[in-house]
């Protein structure tokens, strides 16, 4: 399906690679504030991890799939995953540490002020990350066709 | 540390899921030894929470110090510390076939212990829809690992599996928002003591949310006419994979049916609403005979197995409804040991594929002599599966049809008793095809397909279709287990009635 027996799909368009070079970091950011906003409002780490992902879209449609995913390479979206979920324990397990339960945010009010807000934006951008990698992943793999899909290391999380 | 027990063991695996997928960028096959090492933490950490509640009764602990009926609360007593020490050793266990038989890759072993986590999870939360999430985690998990086969077939099967097991799981979230409406409270603890007094009991509300929870898990125990995804899941899949998800999810899932009906619903909701309860006993009973039916008609071994998994279900779901305190014990007893039993059952089957190529009732003809020691274990197994004593099915069964007896359920104990016959039917049949019947598959017919390998020999050879030491000795271990365990009973008993005496007494 991918290019060998036919021509490819992209088309280089400059309306399409010029609007989305101006759209991304608008669209980034607003993935970010969905993200933070997660704690005392609609939104969170799922909804924003899904905004931010979409950024990688908009690119693959407007340089082509296959310039993108040299781009974006593999070992970014995997660290992304593995470092979302590793974020979130970290915070969950660093209140055990300090003597609470599991996520006990208010513990790390002896280091910064407005801890429970900061420690669940943090969380809030690990789950960000992990399901921006993995709408990313999804991405690519849906992307590659059958033939390809093998050697893709992304699990569906 | 102790304090944390139940919420580490959720971590753990969690954290090491993530592992997998950082360290393939640096090694092709770290996989398998992150998740070896992680789950023999999970092991210890399983073990040293069942023997706490053990010494010192049910456990629970508030996520995120948040007070409990508001916070999401995790809660072990003896059968859930049961259930998780469970999926641990079976976990462990399942690693130690996968080393030789894989699949080998990374994400592999991430998704494995996204499923470990899922269930451990299921088993220790004490809240209905932080059980939601578990079920979802260890649903999606699953059905990566079905697909993790390298045949189109399993591809099916997992898509197949995705879209009824979805189903099961937003009917349950549905009949928790129904729930959610009648008392305004989503732990289980604090939903025991609401229903019945904030919402009768037979009101419209409470009887749909029951319906479409009960509904939704029974589509994921697989009982009868819900069970579809089952077959071709278990026989489709990679049989690393079969041997742990026939093991585990079902097993879970209806552990999960079995907190609702007495951590939530409690006894008193059945007796209140017996339709409810003959509701339940019905399907049960149903899947019981149709399953044992459906068993005996099936030519492949593995589709065998899995529709015997419809049968043993519908036993272990009858026990549960019954539930006479002694009742209650045999549905634990053979919910954990159906785990065992089945799970060895199928790694059996693998091992006895690989080495002769038979995977039918007429291929198993004659193959005692060739795969000795796998055979023997497969037929103490399967023996114990129909509950000859002193296995542990004997037990299980044993103390469900007592419990039936005692609650003068007559239609219940007869439908029990005649299952052990159908369970006799189907296992004794393959069992006779094993020792006594006329070699179909030999040794040099079969060079094509598999290696040769010599009758008697556990040697590994790399060819990927040979047998590891390890592959036969996890079938070995399972079949002892299936006997050892009956020797645990009275402890485990005597845990059950310590930690649930608000469901056991009556």
């Amino acid at each position: 399906m991918s290019g060998e027996d036919r021509p490819g799909l992209y088309v280089e368009s400059t309306i399409i690679m010029t609007t989305v070079r101006v759209v991304a970091p608008f669209v980034l950011t607003f993935a970010l504030f969905v993200m933070f906003h997660g704690a005392n409002s609609p939104g969170g780490g799922f909804q924003g991890g899904v905004i931010a992902g979409s950024v990688i879209m908009m690119l693959a449609f407007a340089y082509g799939i296959d310039s993108t995913r040299e781009w974006v390479d593999v070992r970014v979206v995997a660290t992304l995953a593995s470092g979302g979920v590793l974020l979130f324990a970290a915070i969950g397990l660093g209140t055990i540490l300090l003597g609470g339960n599991f996520l006990e945010y208010h513990l790390y009010e002896r280091f910064i002020s407005h801890a429970t807000a900061y420690g669940i934006e943090l969380v809030e951008l690990g789950i960000g990350g992990i399901v921006a990698s993995v709408v990313i992943g999804l991405f690519f793999l849906l992307a590659a066709g059958y033939g390809h899909a093998v050697d893709t290391p992304e699990a569906e999380e | 540390m102790i304090d944390h027990l139940p919420v580490l063991l959720v971590v753990l695996p969690i954290l090491g899921g993530a592992v997998p997928l950082v360290v393939s960028l640096l090694h092709e096959r770290a996989g398998w030894a992150v998740a070896t090492l992680t789950v023999a933490g999970q092991v210890a950490l399983a073990g040293l929470l069942a023997w706490t509640v053990e010494t010192s009764g049910t456990v629970s602990y508030e996520v995120g110090g948040f007070a409990a009926p508001y916070g999401i609360e995790l809660v072990v007593d003896g059968l859930s510390a049961a259930v998780a020490l469970l999926v641990a050793v079976v976990a462990l266990g399942v690693l130690a076939y996968a080393r030789h038989a894989g699949p080998r890759s990374n994400s592999f072993y991430s998704l494995y212990l996204l499923l470990v986590a899922g269930l451990t999870g299921m088993s220790v939360t004490g809240d209905v829809f932080n059980l939601y999430v578990f079920l979802e985690i260890t649903g999606l998990a699953a059905y990566g690992l079905v697909a993790s086969g390298d045949e189109a077939k399993s591809a099916v099967a997992a898509l197949k599996y995705l879209i009824i097991g979805t189903v099961g799981a937003s009917l349950y979230l549905l009949g928790v928002g129904y729930l959610l409406a009648a008392t305004g409270t989503l732990n289980m603890a604090d939903l025991a003591g609401k229903l019945g007094s904030m919402a009768a009991y037979d009101s419209t509300l409470v009887l749909t949310a029951f319906g479409l929870m009960v509904g939704g898990l029974t589509v994921k125990v697989a009982l009868f006419p819900l069970h579809t995804w089952q077959p071709d899941a278990y026989a489709n899949a990679p049989d690393t994979v079969s041997a742990f998800i026939s093991a585990l999810v079902s097993t879970v899932s209806a552990y999960a049916l079995a907190r609702l009906l007495f951590s939530v619903f409690t006894v008193e909701f059945l007796s209140a609403v017996p339709i409810a309860r003959w509701a339940l006993l019905g399907l049960a009973c149903v899947s019981v005979v149709t399953g044992s039916a459906l068993a005996v008609s099936q030519s492949s071994v593995q589709r065998m197995l899995a529709y015997s998994s419809v049968s043993q279900f519908g036993l272990v779901v009858a026990g549960f409804t019954v539930g006479t305190p002694m009742a209650v014990v045999g549905a634990s007893v053979h919910l954990l040991g159906h785990a065992v039993m089945k799970g060895g059952l199928f790694a059996a089957t693998g091992v006895i594929e690989r080495k002769t190529g038979a995977t039918t009732l007429n291929g198993y003809a004659g193959m005692g002599s060739r795969v000795p020691v796998t055979a023997g274990a497969f037929s103490v197994l399967a023996l114990a599966m129909v509950g000859v004593p002193p296995a542990i099915g004997f037990v299980g069964k044993w103390f469900i049809v007592f419990g039936a007896v005692k609650a003068e359920i007559w239609p219940v104990v007869v439908v029990l008793l005649a299952s052990t016959l159908l369970t006799l039917a189907y296992f004794a049949r393959l069992v006779e095809r094993l020792y006594f019947a006329e070699a179909t598959i030999h040794a040099d017919e079969q060079a094509d397909a598999t290696a040769d390998v010599p009758a008697d020999a556990t040697v590994a050879d790399g060819s990927g279709r040979a047998v590891s030491t390890g592959m036969v000795a996890v079938v070995v271990a399972a079949a002892v287990l299936a006997v050892a365990l009956t020797a645990a009973v009275p402890a485990f008993e005597q845990v059950l009635n310590e930690t649930l005496p608000q469901l056991l007494t009556q």
